[in-house]
Order: structure tokens, then sequence, then C-alpha cells
């Protein structure tokens, strides 16, 4: 049996945890539930020891855990998959996973061993490795997880933590992942699965601990408890928020048009095939697939980050300079600077750079205005423009970059995943800016793997599949086919 | 905690304790030693102005090295360019007999930058366009530089006696005057100084600068926002090479007047410790330099007073660096960062905890 008892973890000025007990039992699937900010993932540090409590133990079957070591966590079974991978970019799977348990020791590097073991492990999770002698730093983030997560059982831990595993797991994939918590279960393993997708919770737990503001706020499991009831909870009152209605199909100029975008890599693999699509002003037009299709390389283009081998991206009407804002799924890689300030990274967006540039003079005194007012306006929690990116959450870190692409007023919004990782609030938040956005006819393309908030606002939708995009029938609304789609079926 | 400004100071004094266990150890006296090295580098006005003198350089190349890596460019050629810098100098010094002297002064100097941006701009457009490591490139022009440098004082700028293996000294009008003789300041420092606030503004005031800063802390984030990687890093190897040439060249004019080999004592590589020790900022390579020039001018008096051998010296000065950098990590972190591929460990900077959003 896992414990943690009277757990209190305080940054600065912040309480993380206030006097938290936790426990889970072998056999038993734990779902940690909460918002951003909560201290779920502080909790989760916690118990596998890369943080020490300010007070509190953690036990395990009877035995305290010498507290901020993850190799005593890890040699008394516990293993844990953080939520942004910690994986080494320029090594080759097998080599990450070298730093697992899979190696039999015995001196030699014996990474053919590794990967075969590797290779079974995921046979019977029900999903592929990536070739052989792949480096992590071209694969996706869903494959990158993956890893993770074999890398964690690799030890085969008595207790497995998983922070948000499944907010990057393509909806064909989560049904398989979640029968591999339940076979972990079986084999009498604790499983602490931290989440805020509750629909996901209720299905695979046994028992429901949610946590707000530190503290722990309900105990319960899920044939007593709801949906609703737990997002009451998290959220400490009742929003009865829908994130918003579908817009309607838009008829508006066309702003955007993609003509025959392609793109090989420098082995010469197709990478997209021949993409074209319009988007007119005032519409969201949704990207659905499944992770590792060429959204990453789509996104890329569309930045202006790489160059395409052929094809052509043209903003109709007016300069292609800054017509273009990009929100990168992976905000921390891509879309922030975490040791940079705040109105640094707000000026990283070039039409925001030339607003506050005279002269090739940078007027900073200007820059903080700027990201002062940005702050007040959408909202964003933080102590003030001078700030450093890395100390904000991951929901005021979208917030941020949501701002900065509308504060560029660009004809054309570019969004990939970006509600990936956020609670409701937040979410809600989110979706609601990029409405408003399009109803003063700004186009939209939102590029994500989660179909439930394509279809909650996408006025349009494309699938991407292989490398190819192709228009759903207007009003198709079927999750299932719409998923059969993704998956690569044709019609 | 130690503010930014009082933890030098407190790794010196560490730096001290340690030498000071070394030089006792030896047999040696540390007070006598520290003494002689403080009287030796600021003991009177001519020790002043000699400790200013052997900065010079110092300032140029911890200027150039400074400016590459702030956008993660590991300019470890400094001292190629300074070379090519001087060679430029001192083959057009010689011929600017006939012009005004502000006019050669001006000339000489813009010959040792263009050298010194040439040799720069040739590990640039290498990274931008045929993707070859810096690192690499700029070690392999040191050795290019080093050895032109050699060939050209044996060979078509040796002195017409033939006697020795140095070049002809350049024209009376081209060599920077000691503005307050008998002492030997020039206006290099002033020049340095100068270039130093230049750099501070470029960096820190203007749109390029934040490009150059943005690309060093997080490449693909400055992909992502349209910077033009492969233009900005030609553009800055070419301006660091510069730097460090006219480092080059302000030698050539105000102090050795000619060209000879083994020109360049190590510079372009001091002015690495020297520009993390500044933690990068322009501003702090002024101070840093002038330690490194007050350590080796301090050294020589050791040497006479106490019978030091010379190679202690460099011990004391590697101590210190290592120190300083023990006491001061962020430096480092773009270089981390640029070995181990995308910044996870910025992830890891950040509290592990995620902060309340309300």
């Amino acid at each position: 049996m896992l414990r943690a008892n009277a757990i209190t973890k305080r940054f600065g000025r912040t309480l993380a945890l206030d006097a938290v007990d936790f426990e889970a039992l072998p056999g038993e699937i734990h779902a940690l539930v909460g918002e951003n900010g909560a201290g779920k993932t502080t909790l989760m540090n916690v118990l596998a020891g890369s943080l020490a409590a300010d007070r509190g133990e953690t036990i395990l079957d009877g035995r305290p855990l010498r507290a901020g070591s993850p190799r005593a966590a890890l040699a008394a079974g516990i293993a844990a998959v953080h939520q942004s991978p910690m994986l080494f970019e320029r090594m080759t799977w097998e080599e990450n996973l070298a730093l697992g348990g899979f190696d039999t020791g015995a001196g030699a590097l014996d990474l053919d061993a590794i990967a075969m073991r590797a290779r079974s492990l995921a046979a019977k999770l029900g999903f592929e490795m990536p070739p052989a002698g792949a480096t992590v730093e071209n694969r996706s983030v869903a494959e990158r997880v993956r890893l993770e997560v074999l890398r964690a059982l690799s030890f085969n831990p008595r207790v497995l933590i998983l922070d948000e595993p499944t907010s990057v797991l393509a909806p064909s994939e989560l049904a398989a992942f979640l029968d591999l918590l339940r076979n972990l279960r079986g084999e009498g393993r604790i499983v602490v699965l931290i989440t805020h997708k509750l629909a996901e919770a209720i299905a695979v737990a046994d028992r429901i601990t949610v946590l707000r503001r530190g503290r722990v706020v309900a105990r319960t499991t899920p044939a007593e408890t709801s949906e609703e009831k737990l997002a009451g909870l998290m959220i400490g009152e009742i929003v009865a928020q829908p994130a918003a209605s579908a817009t309607p199909p838009h008829s508006g100029d066309p702003v955007l048009q993609i003509e025959d975008l392609t793109l090989d890599d420098h082995t010469g693999r197709r990478i997209l095939d021949r993409l074209s699509f319009r988007v007119a002003a005032g519409e969201i037009v949704g990207i659905a697939g499944v992770d590792g299709n060429g959204q990453t390389e789509l996104v890329e283009l569309l930045a202006g980050a790489r160059r395409p081998s052929g094809g052509k991206i043209t903003v109709l009407d007016g300069s292609s300079d800054g017509a273009m804002a990009v929100i990168p799924q992976n905000r921390d890689l891509d879309g922030l600077i975490l040791d940079m300030r705040l109105w640094e990274n707000l000026i990283l967006a070039r039409p925001l750079r030339e607003r506050v540039t005279s002269h090739g003079w940078l007027d900073t005194a200007r820059a903080i205005d700027l990201c002062r007012e940005l702050i007040d306006r959408f909202r964003i929690h933080v102590p003030g423009p001078e700030t450093i990116a890395g100390a904000l959450s991951g929901g005021n870190r979208q917030r941020l970059e949501v701002a900065r692409a509308i504060a560029s007023r660009p004809r054309v919004i570019v969004a990939h995943n970006i509600c990936r990782g956020l609670d409701l609030a937040a979410t809600a938040e989110v979706h609601r800016t990029i409405l408003d956005f399009s109803a003063g006819s700004g186009a939209v393309i939102l590029i994500s793997s989660d179909l439930d908030e394509l279809l909650a606002i996408c006025g349009r939708l494309l699938i991407i599949s292989r490398g190819k995009i192709r228009e759903t029938n207007r009003g198709e609304r079927d999750p299932e086919r719409l998923g059969l789609l993704m998956a690569g079926a044709r019609d | 905690m130690l503010s930014s400004i009082a933890k030098p100071f407190a790794a010196l004094a560490l730096a001290a304790a340690l030498i000071s266990i070394v030089l006792a150890a030896l047999g040696a006296s540390p007070v006598g030693v520290f003494a002689a090295l403080g009287e030796g580098a600021f003991g009177n006005w001519y020790a002043c102005v000699d400790t200013i003198v052997k900065s010079t350089p110092l300032v140029f190349t911890g200027l150039a090295v400074s400016l590459a890596f702030s956008g993660a460019l590991w300019n470890i050629g400094a001292d190629g360019q300074l070379t090519i810098g001087a060679i430029a100098a001192g083959a057009i010094g010689p011929h600017l007999g006939n012009f005004p002297h502000a006019i050669a002064i001006a000339i000489i100097l813009a010959a040792g930058a263009l050298g010194g941006a040439v040799w720069g701009g040739v590990a640039g457009w290498l990274r931008a366009r045929r993707d070859v490591n810096e690192v690499i490139s700029t070690i392999m022009l040191n050795f290019v530089a080093v050895q032109a440098l050699s060939w050209v004082v044996h060979g078509p700028l040796m002195e017409p006696s033939r006697a020795y293996p140095t070049s002809s000294p350049i024209a009376r009008a081209a060599q920077l005057e000691f503005y307050f003789a008998p002492s030997r300041i020039n206006l290099g420092m002033i020049l340095a100084v100068a270039l130093a606030a230049a750099c501070y503004l470029l960096l820190f005031r203007t749109g390029a600068g934040f490009e150059l800063r943005a690309m060093g802390r997080n490449r693909r984030a400055a992909t992502f926002f349209a910077i033009r990687i492969p233009a900005l890093t030609l553009w800055v190897m070419a301006l660091s090479g510069a730097l460090a040439g006219l480092g080059g060249a302000v030698q050539i004019s105000a102090i050795s007047h000619r060209l000879y080999e083994k020109l360049s004592p190590g510079w372009g590589f001091e002015a690495i410790a020297v520009a993390l020790v500044a933690r990068l900022n322009p501003l702090g390579i002024i101070p840093a330099a002038i330690l490194f020039g007050a350590l080796d001018n301090g050294s020589q008096a050791m040497q006479r007073t106490q019978g030091v051998s010379p190679e202690l010296v460099q011990v004391i000065q590697g101590l210190v660096i290592l120190i300083i950098l023990a006491f001061d990590t962020p430096a480092w972190s773009g270089l981390r960062e640029n070995i181990f591929g995308a910044p996870h460990d910025a992830a890891a900077a950040a509290p592990l905890a995620e902060m309340p959003d309300a």
C-alpha cells in the first residue's frame, strides 16, 4: 500500500500542497484529478522522490521512503512518467531506453537486446516502436510519451504514477492504453493516474481523489460520482459552460489559399503530399488527425520555419508578412523561451517586435507596457512583465501564447493542439478567445488530435492522414466515422 | 543569496585561499606572493598602465566571444580572427606613410576588422549554409591563421634585410600614439570601452540583438517566429570576427608595430574565460579583462621578487576561472542545451510544481 501522510509543500509564498493525505492500494487504479495548479504534479513529484516535502512522509508497504531521492523511490518500486517528456533528444530511442530497466546490466550495453525487449513489451501494449536507430528529436509527441511509459515499465515497478499521459494519445490509442492500465492493475500493481479528463477517470479508475488548491476536497469512486460532480468539485463552483457552439460554416472571402503543398524530408520520404485547401475570413477550419501524420510539419511550413518542397501558401489580399500567427503545439519547446522574460517572449512575434522597434532600436519601455496591457486583457496570472516565462503554469503559458497571437493582429491564426494539458476553465477560455477572433472575421486553422474539441468549435473539418488531407462532408459529426477516417480509412 | 557583484569577489577569496595552500606547500610565502602580485599589477602608475595595455586585446576578443556566445554560436576562433586582422593591418601599415594620421589610423583599423570579419564570416557561412559545426571550423581556422602568419613573416611580408622573421614596421602615421607619454596608454583601450558600450546596446536595445539572444536561448522557437537564422549566423560570426580582428590591428598599430610569429599569446582563448566570467555581458567584459590582464602583469613581479615560477601563475589563473564558473552557472545553460539538444532542462529550471493559475 502506498500512503502519503500530511504532505505539505511550499514554493515561496505559494502553498502548493497543504497537509495532503493520499492512499492507493495494490490492484487499484487511483485517479488523481484537479485543475491546473491544484498540486497534482507536485504531489507526484513528492511521491516519486524528485521533490522533498516540507512536512509529511511517504510510506510504501509500511516502510517510509527517503524524501527527495528519485533513486530511492525507484529502488522501492515507484516509477513515474512525467508530463513533459524527459528524453535525450539527440539519442536514439534504444539509447533512451538503455537508461531504463531493460538493460540486464553485465557491463556491456546491448542495444539490440533492449530493442527486442521494448518491442515485445510494446506489442503486448498494442503499439509499435519507431524504426531501429531513429533519434528522438524527429518523433511525434505521442511517440515520446509512449517511450516514457515504456521506460517506466521497464523497471517492473510496484507503483506506476502517470502525469496526464492520455492528453497526448490519439483516440484510437486511448482504449488500448486504458486496457494496459487495467492489465497493470490485474498484476497487482498500484497505478496512480493524474488527469483532468474526467470521463477517463470515471471509465478506468477504482477510486478518485480530487485536489483543489493544494487540498484534498473529495475522495470518491466512479459509482458514486459523475463528470458534472467531479467538475464541480475541481473548480469549486458549478460553471455550466459548454466550451462554445460550433461556428456556422462561413462564407466570407477566402483569406488563405494552400495549393499542392508538398514536403519531403532529407531522406526523400514524403511527409506532406499535395495539400490544397482554402480558409475564408471568419471561418474556423479544423484539421483532425492522429499525431505524427504531418501536422507538425504543416505548422512549420505555415510559420515559415521550413521551406516546402513544392506548392504554395498564399495569403490573399494584402502582404503575407505578419499575416499569419502561429501557436505551436509544444509550448515549452517551440512557443516560448522559458528563461526569458514575459515581455521578451511577447516580442518574439515579428509584428509585435516591429511595433516596439523604430529604426532598429528596441523600445523596452513600450514592450513592457504592451505586455502589461495584454496581461490585464487576457487575465494572465503573473506578478508582471518582468517575470521569467518558465515560472508560469501551463494554463498561463498558453494564455500568453494566445494573447501574443491575437495581439499580432493577424489575418490567420494557426493553432496546434492548443488546449492540450489545459483544464476545463482554461480550455473554455482559450476557445472563447479563438471564437471572438473569428467573429471579428479572422480565419483560424485549428489542428488537433482531440475530436471533441474540433467538433465543438470548428465550422469545417478536414482530416489529415499520412500526409494527405481530405475534406469531410459538411455536417459530418459522427466521431466514430471521423475516427476511422483519421486512422486512414477510405470513405 | 549572493548578489551578482558579490559572487566574483567571493570566488576570488576562495581562489586565494586555495592558492595559499598550494604556495605554502611549495614553501613560498602566500602573503609575499600576493603582495608582489598586487604590487606588480597595480602598485604604481606604470604598473596600472601596463595592466591596462595587457587587458586591451582581451577586451576585443572577449567582446567577440560574448557576442557570438549570446547567439549560442560557439566561436572558439577569436585567436585566428585576431591573427588575420593583425596580418591585414601589418600588410597595409607600411604603405600608409603619405596619409594624414587620422586617415591612416582609420585605414589600418578597418583593414584589421575586415580581415577578422572574413575569417569569422567563413565559419559563419559554413554553419549557415553547410551546417558545419562552428566549434570545429573555428578551431581549424585558428591553425590556418597561425600558419598563415608564420608564412607571411618568412615570405611575402618579410622585412627587406631578410635577417629576421618579421615584417617591415608600419608607417609612423598609422601608429596609435601614446597620448600620455611616457606611459603606453593609447587610443586602443578607449576604443575598446566604446565598443563594449556599443555591443551592450546592440544586444539589449536593438531588434537585431533581441533576435540574436532569442536564437541563443531557444533556436527552435526562433525558427518558429521566422527569425532568419542563417543570415543572423553569418552576420554575427562576421561581426564577432571583426571585433577580434580589430583587436589584432590595435595591437599592431599601438604596441608591436610589426608582425612576428606567435603574435598572440592566446588572447582568443583567454577571451572565452573572460566572456564567461562576465556572464557574456559586454559591460562586464571590461572588468573581467582587466582582472586577467592584472594577473598576467602581476605575475612578472611575482617571478622577479618571489621566485615563483611562471607556470604557477597559470595555475592561479586556471583556479580563478574554475572557481568563478563554479559560483556562476547561468552562463553555461545555453552551452548545455547546445550539446544535449532541445532545452528540456529549461523546464527543469522552472519550479517543478505547477504554480497556481489564480
